[in-house]
């Protein structure tokens, strides 16, 4: 387990996670969805850096979600 | 400048430590580099003549324009329906009317410009459009023409301009100009629950928002640039 914390607008919560967790399961996570209100269209950051979603989150990290731009329908 | 110090360990070892200073000639390029993602407020920098005070986010590259409005002007398709008028966006039937939306006080609006200068020109870099709440955490508002991250999707428009001011004032001139059609819509059921009228002999009223929290129609964002709007 390991523990992280993830940032959407104004809110942040802090998490225990599987060691194994990644950004994606992270992004596509209905608890942390329903927590922090945020939605399918989203990209992971740290310090800035956008990240890949196949990437195990470090123990520790602060993740700062933020949404993704779309394309014109 | 160089001056030497004499050590006595607790061994008893004598140790001579020379120090030598000198000033190095990169420190703008080192602050800068230490302060890109550094950006500074400056708020009621400049009015929007129609429109308020525009605040300022300034960054290394590029300035937010804050302007927080009052009203949304819709220039859409309406339909009244059980007495209240609401958009119909996909419709091509429904009568086009030049409706201007009044925001109520707890939900707090912001346009936001972008700015950047290039080759003696102020360019628009993009136009948002976001709903704060109380709490500060930001919303895109059910409307057509809105990308996921609130971009204002604005059709033809002239980017460059000889200031700021001129570049933000055309912006909100088009976004008061613009008819809101069914591009990038979801549903259109929220947006006939948040932009309602009730129809009089001559005027048209807006009517509260028919929800008890507004958020609960809208979708929660978090951007860079949001992160950037000044209320």
């Amino acid at each position: 387990m390991k523990k992280i914390t993830v940032q959407y607008g104004v809110d942040s919560i802090t998490k225990q996670v599987e060691g194994g967790f990644t950004f994606g399961d992270l992004q596509d996570s209905d608890a942390i969805k329903a927590a922090l209100g945020f939605g399918d269209n989203t990209k992971a950051l740290v310090e800035g850096i956008e990240q890949d979603r196949r990437t195990v989150i470090p123990d520790g990290a602060t993740v700062r979600l933020e949404t993704a731009a779309n394309t014109k329908a | 400048m160089e001056h030497t110090e004499i050590i006595i360990r607790d061994n008893g070892t004598l140790t001579e430590r020379i120090i030598r200073e000198r000033d190095l000639s990169a420190e703008g390029d080192v602050l800068e580099a230490m302060t890109a993602d550094v950006t500074r407020t400056i708020r009621h920098a400049m009015p929007i003549p129609g429109w308020g005070m525009a605040h300022a986010n300034v960054g290394l590259t590029d300035t937010i324009w804050s302007v927080p409005i009052d009203r949304i002007p819709l220039k859409a398709r309406f339909r009244v329906i059980n007495g209240v008028l609401v958009p119909m966006f996909a419709s091509m039937t429904d009568l086009e009317m030049p409706m201007v939306w009044q925001a109520p006080k707890d939900v707090r609006l912001v346009f936001v410009v972008r700015t950047e200068v290039s080759e003696g020109c102020v360019v628009v870099g993009g136009n948002w459009l976001f709903a704060f709440n109380n709490d500060n955490n930001g919303y895109r508002l059910p409307l057509p023409n809105l990308h996921d991250e609130c971009t204002i999707c604005t059709g033809q428009f002239e980017s460059s301009y000889a200031s700021a001011q001129a570049g933000v004032s055309a912006s909100l001139e088009q976004f008061n100009q613009s008819k809101w059609n069914s591009d990038l819509m979801t549903t259109v059921a929220e947006s006939q629950k948040f932009f309602r009228f009730r129809p009089g002999n001559e005027t048209f009223t807006t009517l509260p928002i028919e929800a008890a929290d507004w958020t609960t129609l809208c979708a929660k964002v978090s951007t860079a640039i949001l992160d950037r709007a000044i209320l």
